[in-house]
């Protein structure tokens, strides 16, 4: 009876802040909105123009975005943490805070993760991380991590809040009426009979359990995508701990404030007492002083190992025209201010403590934005860069307004949700009760320019060139009709028996050999009188033409056995005419190899052909060995043929195919008497190359490894089974709440 | 069997592409006539391919450009191959003819650089040395560990590949290369060219795409048709050499040299071995070098020289 008083003066007290907005609410909330508004239009322009219109360049890459993703998921311990804890430890003056902590919890997890979704280059493939997911990543952990955190959350807070929804349901609201009926869904049939009673208190514990790891795991994924580099500043092994202890102190730093300005606004003096406010602040202190710990031992290592790269980042950071102020605000007064303010009694009261709060989450929030911008600003390759914007990272009006739209989203939906349910839970129950209950817890624009001027100036050279190109010749043609003189360069290449001309027009221009294209070459066989044409060729790109000859030319050799080729190029408007000529021999090559005992031999048998068709031995004349390979040919050795014959040493170290084969040519080079002639055999004396090797799975390959996966698949299903659990025994509270209606109905009142 | 069948098989096509444009590039004589080739339109033009059984073969010079492999393919690899980049720091004078040449072939603005160059200098006691920079091709790439979809990935042929139509832009790898390799398309990397082709190859990373991550590819588009990259057979100085581990050979274009004999009697080593990374880039000490490093102030701006000089700790 007493019980029941009490809570219906909690509700007369609580009814103006849930029926009525008051003028300077009403301001509050314009206001926020056209702060969030603003934050859209940024939004807006970013979406349209692309991340261009962010400070964020290719060295740091990330910004202002990624600082306040670890700031909002940092302050949403608050709830799990710290109403997890004091709910399972039964802290008797935990009730009053608990709802607002909870609320931290679920608004700040909704709004942290839109920071990186505003990081990423394309939104529009958010998919992919469900189509292509690679658990191997930070990210998918982090991005796993925060759904499971952010659903626990949200059933935590649900969980905790059905009694005073249930009380709503009882008690209906005269102003807005829409919400009566969402009262009476949300609270689930809720009578707080006995075995509903004890159904809620022991899910509330449940939740309490699981919500504590989690959110210790969902801060540590997150410093992991950091310490997972191999970043001076970043890749440090506490950083896991290190960020869960910043997260806790900013998260108890964020609830203090939370309490004071909702203290302030609704009146909430008799409920939250400079009690809630100094045990707060003791557990924000002891936070504070971890947090140091954590920094100095951090910054200690760093600097006594005073590896070079380390030393980049800590410079910088101890550099006064650099970024020392911000450290030791970040590091020194965030720490030891608050600590002094709430540690030396004299100074401890309820806007004190709010003060050395806002300076502790003021302080994290820079603290933040020194983990991420000196490390990516210090790479360990020089940051070469004369962009300015791409060397030092400032964060541009696009991002600060989303920042701040961030913090303005983060009260309106504070400040909207206490509009829909007391700020403070109302449902008072007995102390014994209440052991169970409330549950509690949870480079630069100018070298840029130099280049585009260079290529103009560049360019104009070619214009300029071009001009006068044409002004010449054109002037050729009109007047002179001076030419230019190409120089023809005519190669015999014998291939495996395949006789090839090959042409190259080459033309002289400013001193370099510019090739000509589109030029017809005519092939000739020069006889002792005679001109037999063999055929035309165009030259391509390059000046390069090339004609196959027949196998017989149907001529004959002259007394040395050689023929003559004749190239030659007609006179055109542009071009003069020119010709070439090669007296060539043809020769017969035969590779052969030879093992005795471990010496392996190539031997290759050349034979030019004589005069009457007949062969004689290839006498001193050096031939090239060679190995094929995917761009050039790799030369083996050289020797001498001698009586038609010559050998070498089989390189035995070279790797051949899957099974051994490597090819080998052997090559008469610009010969005076065969031009070049090749022939080529294969044998398998080549090293074999060993089978590729294929990993299935690992970091850098498509499936994890498996521990990794086990890990993932036994935490993730602990946690939601719990979830599930949860939801099934939320529906048999509502169950058993059905049937206490229609037992009330029937007018048997008294149950169980 | 059959398989195996099909390696040799394309092996065999390979080795009779190599060879051809081996043959083509010593006929077709020297360096000069590689840049110019590099800038050219090639429409419809053939180029005539020799097979070392002397078959002739022609292949339509635009055709080969647009052949390199898409979708599952192109995450695969090149079988049977492994590439490798040799850089020689005793040739290289910061004439950055490489990355003109890099930009044209991937046709990229010139904001967006896929090698870098650095001055470095290992102690106030040594002399500074000029380093260009491709992407390392890791053999244990940190880049491809976090990506969250998979969209870089490492391939049988040692190439670290990037598929811009799967990257979601996340920026996970660029934090997680220690070598600043990653560039970021902020805007639509063909806002000043139209792009080459149409349909997107992870191997050529053409049509580019906004809002996603590139970097240097090792140009496996140009491996598959024979022919070396464009940084390589741009360099005056043929610092660059690149070639196929498993051949055991690497060119600069001019010079065929074994791997294993210039790594190991140059002492070449990989950049921050420390880091476990295993990179597929090795480098030559800048010993013996050809120019003196300050050769390499001299296409510089005076801003830049000054940060050059502050990097290496140069006083003077």
């Amino acid at each position: 009876m007493d019980q029941n008083e009490k809570t219906l003066q909690n509700f007369e007290n609580f009814r103006p802040q849930i029926e009525s907005i008051s003028k300077k609410g009403k301001i509050t909330i314009a206001v926020l909105s056209l702060i969030i508004l603003f934050g859209l239009y940024a939004l807006y322009v970013q979406m349209v123009k692309g991340h261009i219109v962010t400070g964020m360049r290719d060295y740091v890459i990330w910004g202002l975005y990624i600082v306040n993703f670890i700031f909002f998921i940092g302050i949403s311990y608050a709830g799990a943490l710290i109403s997890g804890i004091l709910h399972l430890l039964r802290v008797q003056w935990r009730t009053p805070i608990i709802r607002m902590a909870e609320t931290i919890t679920v608004v700040s997890t909704l709004i942290g993760p839109c920071y990186i979704l505003l990081c990423m280059g394309r939104l529009d493939r958010l998919h992919h991380l469900l189509l292509f997911g690679r658990i191997q990543s930070p990210i998918a952990w982090d991005v796993i991590a925060i759904t499971t955190y952010l659903t626990g959350s949200i059933i935590f807070l649900y969980l905790a809040s059905i009694r005073d929804l249930a009380f709503l349901r009882d008690h209906p609201l005269s102003v807005g009426k829409w919400r009566n009926p969402v009262y009476k869904f949300l609270a689930a049939g809720y009578h707080d009979t006995p075995k509903q009673k004890e159904l809620l208190n022991q899910l509330i514990d449940l939740l309490s359990i699981v919500i504590i790891p989690l959110a210790i795991l969902v801060h540590s994924v997150l410093a992991w995508i950091f310490g997972m580099t191999l970043r001076p500043g970043w890749h440090s092994t506490i950083f896991a701990p290190y960020f869960v202890v910043a997260a806790v102190y900013s998260g108890t730093g964020v609830l203090i404030l939370v309490m004071w300005v909702f203290r302030k606004i609704y009146h909430l003096e008799s409920y939250i007492t400079k009690i809630h406010f100094t045990y707060l602040g003791i557990l924000l202190m002891i936070l504070g002083a971890l947090y140091g710990y954590f920094t100095f031992s951090e910054y200690l290592t760093s600097w006594y190992g005073s590896v070079k790269w380390d030393m980049a980042v800590l410079y910088r950071l101890f550099d006064p025209t650099d970024y020392w102020w911000w450290f030791f605000f970040a590091a020194f007064i965030g720490v030891l201010l608050p600590i002094a303010i709430i540690a030396i009694p004299k100074f401890r009261n309820i806007n004190s403590i709010a003060f050395a709060s806002l300076i502790a989450v003021f302080a994290l929030w820079i603290k933040r934005y020194l983990i991420i911008i000196p490390t990516l600003e210090a790479p360990l390759l020089p940051l070469h860069d004369l962009r300015p914007e791409y060397a030092h990272y400032s964060a541009t009006w696009v991002e600060w307004a989303l920042t701040v739209g961030g913090v303005a989203t983060f009260f309106l939906l504070f400040y909207l949700f206490s509009k829909f349910i007391p700020i403070i839970p109302i449902v008072k129950i007995k102390s014994s009760e209440e052991m169970d209950y409330l549950k509690l817890r949870k480079l630069t624009t100018q070298r840029m320019l130099k280049r585009i001027m260079k290529q103009v100036r560049k360019d104009k050279k070619v214009v300029v060139v071009v001009l006068i190109l044409l002004f010449v010749s054109a002037g050729h043609v009109g007047l002179t009709q001076e030419q230019l003189t190409p120089r023809l360069r005519l190669d015999f290449v014998n291939k495996s028996g395949i006789r090839l001309l090959n042409a190259k027009v080459t033309v002289k221009i400013e001193g370099k050999n510019t090739p000509v294209a589109d030029l017809k070459v005519h092939y000739f066989l020069i006889g002792d009188k005679t001109k037999k044409p063999l055929g035309i060729d165009t030259t391509n790109g390059d000046g390069l033409t090339s004609f196959t000859l027949p196998a017989d030319l149907g001529a004959p050799r002259s007394k040395e056995g050689a023929y003559t080729y004749m190239a030659c190029v007609d006179s055109t408007k542009e071009y003069s005419g020119a010709s070439a000529e090669v007296n060539i021999r043809d020769v017969f090559m035969l590779i052969t190899f030879h093992q005795k005992d471990t010496i392996k031999q190539i031997m290759v048998e050349a034979r030019e052909i004589g005069p009457k068709g007949d062969t004689l031995p290839v006498q001193d004349q050096k031939i090239n060995f060679y190995v094929p390979r995917t761009f050039t040919s790799l030369k083996i050795g050289e020797a001498t043929v001698v009586n038609g014959r010559a050998t070498l040493d089989f390189p035995v170290t070279l790797p051949g195919d899957s099974i051994g084969n490597l090819p080998i040519v052997a090559k008469f080079e610009d010969n005076e008497a065969y031009g070049t002639a090749e022939t080529n055999a294969v044998i398998n004396w080549g090293k074999p190359l060993p089978p590729m090797q294929i990993i299935h799975r690992g970091l850098g390959d498509v499936n994890a490894p498996l521990w990794m996966v086990y890990t993932l698949i036994i935490l993730l299903s602990l946690v939601w089974f719990h979830y599930m659990y949860a939801i099934f025994t939320v529906f048999r509270i509502r169950r058993l709440g059905k049937k206490f209606e229609a037992l009330e109905k029937t007018g048997s009142g008294a149950i169980q | 069997m059959t398989a195996n069948e099909n390696d040799r098989q394309s092996r065999r096509k390979f080795i009779k592409l190599g060879i051809g444009a081996g043959a083509g590039v010593i006929v077709g004589g020297g360096l000069l006539t590689a840049i110019t080739r590099a800038g050219e339109a090639e429409s419809g033009e053939k180029i005539k391919l020799l097979s070392p059984d002397g078959q002739l073969m022609e292949v339509d010079k635009s055709h080969c450009r647009s052949c390199p492999a898409t979708g599952l393919e192109a995450r695969q690899g090149i079988p049977n191959k492994k590439m490798v980049m040799v850089v020689d720091l005793a040739r290289c004078r910061n004439a950055r003819k490489c990355l003109d040449g890099c930009q044209k072939m991937h046709n990229l603005p010139p904001r967006i650089e896929w090698i870098k160059f650095f001055l470095l200098r290992d102690s106030e006691d040594t002399s500074p040395y000029w380093f260009p920079k491709p992407c390392f091709q890791c053999n244990n790439p940190p880049c491809v560990k976090v990506c969250p979809v998979g969209a870089t990935f490492k391939r049988s042929d040692g190439i670290v590949l990037i598929d811009n139509d799967r990257c979601i832009g996340c920026k996970f790898c660029m934090a997680a290369c220690p070598y600043s390799s990653r560039v970021f398309n902020w805007t639509d990397p063909n806002e000043l060219r139209e792009p080459k082709g149409t349909t997107y190859s992870p191997e050529t990373s053409q049509p580019g795409k906004v809002g996603t991550v590139g970097k240097c590819d090792f140009c496996p588009d140009m491996v598959r048709i024979g022919k070396l990259p464009s940084c390589v057979s741009s360099c005056p100085n043929g610092v660059f050499f690149y070639g196929d581990k498993n051949e055991d050979v690497v060119t600069n274009g001019t010079d065929t040299v074994r791997f294993s004999e210039l790594i190991q009697q140059r002492s070449a080593y990989r950049f921050m071995e420390e880091l476990g990374t295993e990179p597929g880039v090795y480098y030559l000490p800048p010993v013996n070098r050809l120019f003196d490093y300050k050769v390499g102030f001299e296409d510089l701006s005076e801003e830049e020289i000054k940060l050059y000089k502050q990097e290496a700790h140069i006083t003077e």
